[in-house]
């Protein structure tokens, strides 16, 4: 699944990309179909978008950061490295000890 | 068991124990308020902010009111553990009830929980008697342990999709973490069970404490010790052959014949039944069980040396004094009730009841189930304390203070319970104890033994005569077949109800042998329990035969419906599960070598008399069902069959 889809929802039938780079004076238009969605940046900044279009804008321009998820994933690295040093920790314990036997 | 002077390994275990539930992020709130009706919202819109003890901080009458059930929410952030996630508000009568909600994620739960009941198992002292296995295959028989219990997630994803947080099982990444805190688990597990393994085979009794089931999962972690050790079994080619390669040909049907999908909501059987039955689920309950009981024989054969019937009685009567006293402390104080269910790691919370005394508007006694998942099965394990408690005094004509804390616990939760069947097989046992030990009883007994026994044989066939030929035994015999109907949805019929049907309009050879089992049935008060699994009951011929499959329920609850019912009822019959299980074919075989077993070893009076009430319990309580029942009947069965009076005093 794309990030795009994960947070913008299903592409709708009817959707076309659309250049903003010609006209840097484009403003999105609310799509009263599309419930609103809160997107975040990297440094935790959040932006509310109102359509398909401008959500498609911002996931693709990098707005595709879940802070809860985030955090839940560094949390899981986290302990994987700490299962990780029990894990050297068991083993190199008992090795040490046949050893010195 | 001596304690060590290892302050380091207490200093770990009382962290393990608070720690966790400090854990707060709410640094911008300025206050907590009590929680009432009206303050609800607070918590609502704070979620996973404030901490268990700042909550009971905060609401100190949480702390022993009985209006307050705290819940672990295993499927929350590892950032909430220990956290309130939410809280439900209920009206019941003219009580307002709080369900509290605490976060506790389950892949924590596992190292948490796990490295408690390691800490606590390493109190065991060392002995060292049981001689080294190869090491290589020692190493592989715990890394294929490791990988088995990981593929028991992969293959249950249904079931640890609702209770593990944002990991997507989808992905063969996600397992490596999942591989590595088994691994972790299972190493150092067995290193603790193999220096201490002469001496934990007495404390068996102890798996009714600490049952050792993961929060938020479905598997137990005394199962890894048999797991690794029936692996250590195929290794060694210690095994029955004849058996096992029937079970191997069993399970290639068992896994031809997993069409479907059902889900089975493994409740109060947690850790020991398969949460849905399709082809990769049934596969690993086919192994785990093969392994479980592999490993289950394998330890009994190293270790029955050691057994001490004298240590056996003194850990059965310890587990039953802490077993009643954690129940009724549990029951009234709903904080310590949550963390006692936790960290023992229970099926189910402890019970609410406060009352254990207290009887119903009929005059029947409300049943009091304390730590254990169910009455009957806890009514069980104390009836099993007294008869435990009774060889023990036999042996060595005499009583000492855990005989007086077993009897008294077990007396006292044995009523609590109201098991009444247990309570009769035990009255009937000591009462033949006591007999036999009574000289004179016993010596009008053997002068006119001829004539007692004629004479109780033509009683007996009389009777059963006259109440063959009474409207009584009609109705009896015909109450299962009318409850099987009674639940039966519209023109939905289960096959075995279509042959029940049937056999009941030709009155042919079954008409006769169900009536029996229904005259049973409605002298244990099972009616309508049996009668409800014969209207699910849904085989074809070669299930009826050889099975579902090993503790897999998931068909029978999803094949076909009945009328709804008041709440979700279990067969109530282990032999009933188990027909499910493995068909009539193989039970029967169990049953033909059990009672072999006893007619071969009729004079081990200890031996007839374990046997009996266990056959008599399985028949009408679902207790074999029961991860720590299945263990500890297999290994009394084993002990006993081998033990007796004559052969300790030889």
């Amino acid at each position: 699944m794309s990030k795009v889809v994960e947070l913008c929802g299903e592409i709708p039938s009817n959707f076309e990309k659309v250049d903003f780079s010609s006209n840097p004076n484009f403003v999105f238009e609310n799509d009263p179909v599309f419930t609103a969605k809160q997107l975040f940046d990297e440094e935790g900044n959040t932006v509310f978008v109102n359509s398909f279009v401008e959500c498609e804008h911002y996931v693709t321009g990098g707005w595709e950061f879940l802070p809860l998820k985030n955090n839940e994933v560094q949390m899981l690295d986290m302990m994987l490295y700490v299962v990780i040093a029990l894990l050297v920790f068991t083993y190199s314990k008992n090795f040490v000890k046949r050893y010195i036997k | 068991m001596t304690l060590k002077k290892d302050y380091f390994v207490y200093i770990l275990i009382i962290l393990i124990l608070f720690l966790p539930w400090f854990n707060s992020d709410s640094d911008q709130i300025s206050f907590i308020p009590e929680l009432s009706q009206e303050d609800n919202p607070f918590y609502e819109i704070n979620p996973c902010k404030i901490s268990l003890f700042e909550f009971f901080n905060a609401n100190k009458k949480s702390l022993f009111q009985d209006h307050y059930f705290f819940r672990p929410n295993n499927d929350s952030s590892i950032n909430c553990f220990g956290k309130i996630t939410g809280i439900s508000v209920q009206q019941k009568n003219l009580e307002t009830e709080f369900i509290v909600s605490v976060g506790t994620n389950s892949l924590v739960n596992f190292l948490l929980q796990g490295s408690l009941w390691l800490l606590l198992i390493s109190f065991v002292k060392k002995t060292n008697l049981v001689a080294k296995s190869n090491f290589r295959f020692h190493e592989i028989a715990i890394l294929a342990t490791s990988y088995l219990l990981t593929y028991s997630i992969y293959a249950q994803q249904r079931f640890y999709e609702a209770n593990i947080y944002l990991l997507d099982l989808s992905k063969n990444s996600s397992y490596i973490l999942i591989f590595l805190i088994f691994l972790f688990l299972t190493k150092n597990l067995i290193e603790l069970y193999i220096a201490r393994s002469s001496k934990l085979i007495n404390m068996v009794p102890f798996i009714f404490l600490l049952s050792g089931i993961f929060s938020g999962s479905n598997l137990v972690l005394f199962s890894f010790i048999f797991i690794y050790s029936g692996i250590k079994a195929l290794f060694e080619k210690k095994y029955n052959k004849k058996i096992v390669t029937t079970y191997l040909v069993l399970s290639f049907w068992w896994l031809i014949n997993s069409n479907g999908s059902f889900y089975f909501n493994p409740g109060k059987f947690r850790g020991f039944t398969n949460s849905v039955y399709e082809f990769n689920s049934n596969l690993y309950w086919i192994i785990f069980f093969l392994l479980l009981v592999l490993g289950v024989l394998r330890e009994l054969h190293l270790h029955l040396e050691y057994f001490n019937l004298q240590e056996f009685s003194k850990y059965f009567s310890i587990s039953s004094a802490v077993i009643l006293i954690t129940g009724l402390i549990g029951s009234n104080f709903p904080s310590l009730n949550f963390l006692a269910t936790y960290y023992f790691g229970l099926q189910r919370n402890v019970v609410e009841l406060t009352n254990p005394f207290i009887f119903d508007e009929f005059g029947v006694k409300i049943s009091w189930r304390g730590m254990s998942p169910s009455s009957e099965t806890i009514g069980e394990f104390f009836g099993l304390c007294l008869l435990i408690n009774l060889f023990s005094i036999l042996q060595k004509s005499n009583l000492d203070k855990y005989n007086y804390i077993g009897i008294l616990s077990s007396g006292i939760g044995l009523y609590f319970s109201d098991n009444r069947t247990s309570i009769l097989i035990v009255f009937v046992i000591v009462l033949f104890f006591f007999v036999r030990a009574n000289n004179q009883v016993m010596d009008i007994v053997k002068k006119h033994s001829k004539k007692i026994k004629i004479s109780f044989s033509i009683s007996a066939i009389i009777m059963l005569y006259i109440f063959l030929q009474t409207d009584t035994y009609t109705f009896y015999s015909e109450s299962l077949l009318g409850n099987s109907q009674l639940y039966q949805y519209d023109s939905i019929f289960s096959s075995y109800l279509n042959l029940l049907n049937f056999s009941f309009e030709e009155e042919n050879f079954l008409f006769y042998v169900f009536g029996f089992f229904s005259v049973l049935g409605y002298l244990l008060n099972r009616a309508e329990m049996w009668g409800i699994f014969f209207a699910r009951y849904n085989p074809t011929a070669m299930e009826l035969v050889v099975g579902s499959g090993p503790l897999t329920l998931g068909q029978l609850y999803g094949e076909i419906k009945i009328e709804d019912l008041s709440s979700f009822l279990l067969p109530h019959s282990s032999l009933l599960s188990y027909i499910v299980y493995f068909g009539l074919l193989p039970t029967i075989y169990g049953l033909y070598i059990l009672f072999s077993a006893m007619k071969k070893n009729k004079s081990n009076t200890m031996f007839l008399s374990v046997s009996i009430y266990m056959i008599l319990n399985i028949i009408k309580n679902d207790s074999l069902n029961y991860f720590p029942v299945f263990v500890l009947y297999v290994y009394l069965l084993i002990i006993f069959n081998k033990f007796s009076f004559a052969t300790e005093k030889s």
